[in-house]
């Protein structure tokens, strides 16, 4: 159970952004009392708890181990209970962290009205508003599969107009069906300006029978958002699909309405076509395009290509097949279903494998991120935190190639010295607006060695033991730099 | 064999050939592209049928002197015109084969005198997939990626952690050892050599400029005899479905001017150095109605270096609709391995089968 107490514990991090003061006295502040001493993990390997707590959020917060643990009598059936409530992010109550982002104005903007700001102002507003939610937002899971998908349907706001629409994208069409239906999701990417202007759909026009539409949408719909590359369709298939979808279209800057998607029948091929061995009936206009999501959404290659993506990111990079198929046949029966497909994947024996536990390499905005939440450090997402993101080659928002950010540890081991920099400068005070108390960290857990035991989920081995205890005042740099942090 | 450097820029995103090497004395060509063929005469002029891109005039030079090769219809039997699978594809040097074909050469070419952790490097962010298998392999885009104003005390610890770790052990030890050794470096004045003048931001644009700083960073460490034998440096974002022109200029001056000035710097040391010049596929033969093309099959190839005997080399299949792929698509006359195998066997290669396994052929060709 839930008691109001550890729910005010939780939103202590929050709060304690909103009023400067450090996170224990926010803590002591609202209920006048000293707080618990956190939970940490005392065996010398994770346990069901502590994998599910690195593997499904951007890092343990202090206080993750005792909330999760005391949602039921024993850790297993805990730790059930926390994804179940996560994987239902509405009933989680998240009005600190939004209050943070609401401050941020310009991310609350209608789309037409988006085009009233500057262009870099947005970027920066989005990538800080991306990183305080990774770092602050109590909806853990649901912010993780509001990256994955952003990756998975990726933009690039250097693109076009991207720099004005894509803030609409990620706030009414990635994050309100993140866990929700696939075939809601991709039509919402369908139709979203954001996509329209990065994949050049908004240019795909018909005009006369010899004109050739634009095929970029059409194949990276097929290659990349649902079949797969191996997925069973043809160069035939891609020109097919680009001709259903041509005549879509969305206002730019220079018109009235900035911003509105709109179907130019005159643009459209209205002829009959074949997609994927089904026959789409001549005239069919803007019901072409509904027709399309149809057959793509619910192929049987787009259940594994999306099992295999989400397997890749919350398993292993090379998920066993088992797995993939399990968490496939959810998609499948589900409907897609993006909750119940995650749930089979969380229950799945692979994700469960405590071989596979820490198998992860966190990628580095996982990483800042994780090091902000463990340490519950008080930030304003500024400028100096988002440089070292760029220097660690992972800008949201920012990625030139519709595959979106690699997911394989080997594409991000290159950039290892710029984390032990970021390790360093973060825990010596040395980035402006964000602060974090070392010494009050040791404090709340009561010990050197429980406050490593939290930064790794498990007991430290004598080896770590020996590196912090000789370091002084860079243990805690040296602990966010260590191998065992680095992965989740 | 051991002072020789090879040089790898991928055009990632499927670099328009017809643009690059264009086929201005065909008719075909003209037909195609009403809005997007390259006029006759503004370009460098190859031959009766080819010119440079105008933007890559600077390489004209090159061509000229017998420096540069230019390879037109160039590819490889992928046929699935995704770029994700044809970079795989090109990056791996075969469908079922282990590794890079960079990290294959590497390997038969280890012994043969390299210095070290320095051996290979990636002028980017990550490891080059080309590179995947190499003894040893870098990433870096700028001297200030490995250190120099270091807090050492938290770098010895870190990596006291790090080293031996199975995933993050390597990369660790490579990047503090490269940081090392290139201190010397790190402090000597970057000055260009020979007069050569690379791409600024403000004459040639961010795209050029960057493109040009990882290259002059290339030049530093072939000048500096650190032992480099391959070098990687992407050249992204050639993808043009729509608008090509605005899409492909950019790109076109980097390439231009900054390979240019890299041979130039280079000076009598080009005659050590092997630049190869390729892309996942080339494009569409006809343009789109958004001023664009689509993905296709055949693209262009460049050569620049010793390594090379210059001129226009390979096949050409012509551009008659007889002899199109597919939707319309040049055809792949010359496949990449082909093209490659020479340069690889001039910087010491001697197994052909090894390096691209199913693509057979004598290891005498």
């Amino acid at each position: 159970m839930i008691t109001r107490r550890h729910l005010l514990l939780g939103g202590g991090v929050g709060l304690l952004a909103l009023t400067g003061c450090g996170p224990q006295q926010a803590v002591d502040l609202v209920l006048g009392v000293e707080a618990p001493a956190p939970a940490v993990n005392t065996a010398a390997t994770l346990d069901l708890p502590a994998h599910i707590l690195r593997r499904l959020t951007f890092g343990e917060h202090p206080d993750d181990r005792a909330a999760l643990l005391a949602l039921a009598k024993t850790p297993d059936i805990a730790a059930e209970a926390w994804v179940v409530r996560q994987l239902h992010p509405e009933t989680i109550d998240d009005s600190v962290c939004e209050r943070l982002i609401r401050r941020r104005e310009a991310l609350a903007e209608p789309l037409g009205e988006l085009y009233e700001f500057k262009e870099r102002v947005l970027l920066h507003e989005l990538t800080a508003a991306t990183l305080l939610r990774a770092v602050y937002s109590k909806r853990q899971l649901h912010e993780q599969l509001c990256h994955f998908w952003n990756d998975h349907f990726n933009v690039d706001m250097s693109k076009g107009e991207c720099a004005w629409v894509t803030v609409a994208y990620d706030r009414d069409v990635i994050r309100p069906h993140a866990l929700g239906r696939f075939s809601d999701l991709l039509r919402a990417v369908a139709l979203s300006p954001a996509m329209l202007w990065y994949l050049d759909g908004r240019v795909n026009r018909v005009v006369n029978k010899d004109a050739k539409p634009n095929e970029n949408y059409a194949r990276e719909l097929l290659e990349l958002h649902t079949l797969g590359v191996d997925g069973g369709y043809s160069q035939q298939d891609v020109m097919e699909v680009a001709r259903c979808l041509s005549g879509w279209t969305v206002r730019d800057q220079h018109q009235w309405r900035k911003g509105l998607v709109e179907f130019h029948r005159d643009a459209h091929d209205d002829g009959a076509k074949t997609v994927l061995g089904q026959t789409i009936a001549a005239g069919g206009g803007e019901r072409d395009l509904d027709q399309v999501l149809r057959i793509v959404a619910t192929h049987p290659s787009t259940a594994r290509h999306v099992a295999r993506k989400l397997c890749t990111r919350f398993i292993a990079d090379n998920p066993p097949t088992a797995a993939i198929d399990h968490v496939a046949q959810a998609f499948t029966v589900s409907s897609g279903d993006l909750a119940l497909t995650m749930r089979a994947l969380i229950t799945s024996d692979a994700f469960r494998d405590p071989a596979g536990f820490v198998a992860k390499l966190k990628r580095p905005f996982h990483y800042v991120a994780s090091c902000l939440r463990a340490t519950a450090a008080q930030s304003n997402a500024g400028n100096e935190v988002i440089d070292y993101l760029g220097r660690l080659g992972h800008l949201p928002f920012q990625f030139p190639t519709p595959d979106g950010q690699p997911e394989n540890a080997e594409a991000w081991t290159g950039t290892l010295l710029w984390r032990w920099r970021f390790a360093g400068a973060f825990a010596q005070g040395n980035l402006a607006g964000t602060r974090v108390d070392g010494d009050a960290l040791v404090q709340r857990f009561g010990s050197r060695t429980a406050t490593a035991a939290h930064l790794f989920a498990r007991q430290p081995t004598t080896k770590e033991s020996d590196a912090l205890t000789s370091a002084g005042a860079n243990a805690l740099a040296i602990a966010l730099g260590s191998p065992a942090f680095q992965r989740c | 064999m051991n002072d020789r450097t090879l040089v790898l820029v991928f055009l990632r995103g499927g670099a328009d050939g017809l643009s690059l090497i264009a086929p201005v004395g065909e008719d075909a060509y003209h037909r195609a592209r009403p809005t997007l063929a390259v006029k006759p005469g503004t370009g460098h002029r190859l031959d009766e049928r080819f010119e440079l891109h105008p933007l890559l005039k600077p390489l004209g030079r090159w061509f000229d002197e017998g420096k540069l090769s230019v390879i037109p219809a160039c590819g490889s039997d992928d046929d699935t015109r995704s770029h994700f699978y044809a970079q795989d594809l090109m990056d791996h040097g075969g469908h079922n084969v282990s590794g890079g074909w960079l990290g294959r050469f590497l390997r038969q070419t280890q012994g043969s005198g390299g210095l070290g952790v320095l051996e290979a490097v990636t002028l980017g962010s990550a490891v080059s997939e080309s590179l995947r298998g190499a003894p040893t392999a870098i990433a870096f885009t700028s001297l200030d990626d490995l250190g120099g104003a270091d807090d050492h005390a938290l770098m010895d610890a870190c990596s006291a952690l790090t080293i031996g770790d199975p995933l993050l052990g390597i990369p660790a030890l490579s990047a503090l050892t490269a940081s090392g050794r290139l201190d010397a470096l790190r402090r000597a004045p970057d000055h260009p050599a020979h007069g050569a003048e690379y791409p600024t931001s403000t004459q040639h644009g961010d795209t050029a400029a960057d493109f040009g700083a990882r290259l002059r960073l290339t030049a530093r460490l072939i000048q500096a005899g650190v032992g480099l034998k391959v070098a990687c440096v992407d050249l992204d974002g050639w993808d043009s479905h729509f608008v090509q022109d605005t899409v492909i200029a950019p790109r076109l001056t980097a390439l231009g001017h900054g390979l240019s000035a890299f041979a130039t710097d280079l000076g009598k040391d080009l005659d050590r150095v092997s630049v190869v010049v390729i892309s996942e596929f080339g494009r569409r033969v006809a343009e789109n109605t958004s001023l664009g093309t689509d993905h296709g099959r055949g693209g262009a190839c460049l050569i620049l270096g010793g390594g090379t005997t210059g001129g226009m080399q390979g096949k050409w299949p012509g551009l008659t609709t007889d002899f199109l792929e597919g939707p319309g698509d040049v055809a792949v006359a010359n496949d990449y391995r082909e093209v490659l195998w020479p340069v690889l066997k001039r910087h010491g290669a001697n197994d052909r089968t090894a390096l691209f396994p199913d693509n057979v052929v004598s290891n005498a060709s």
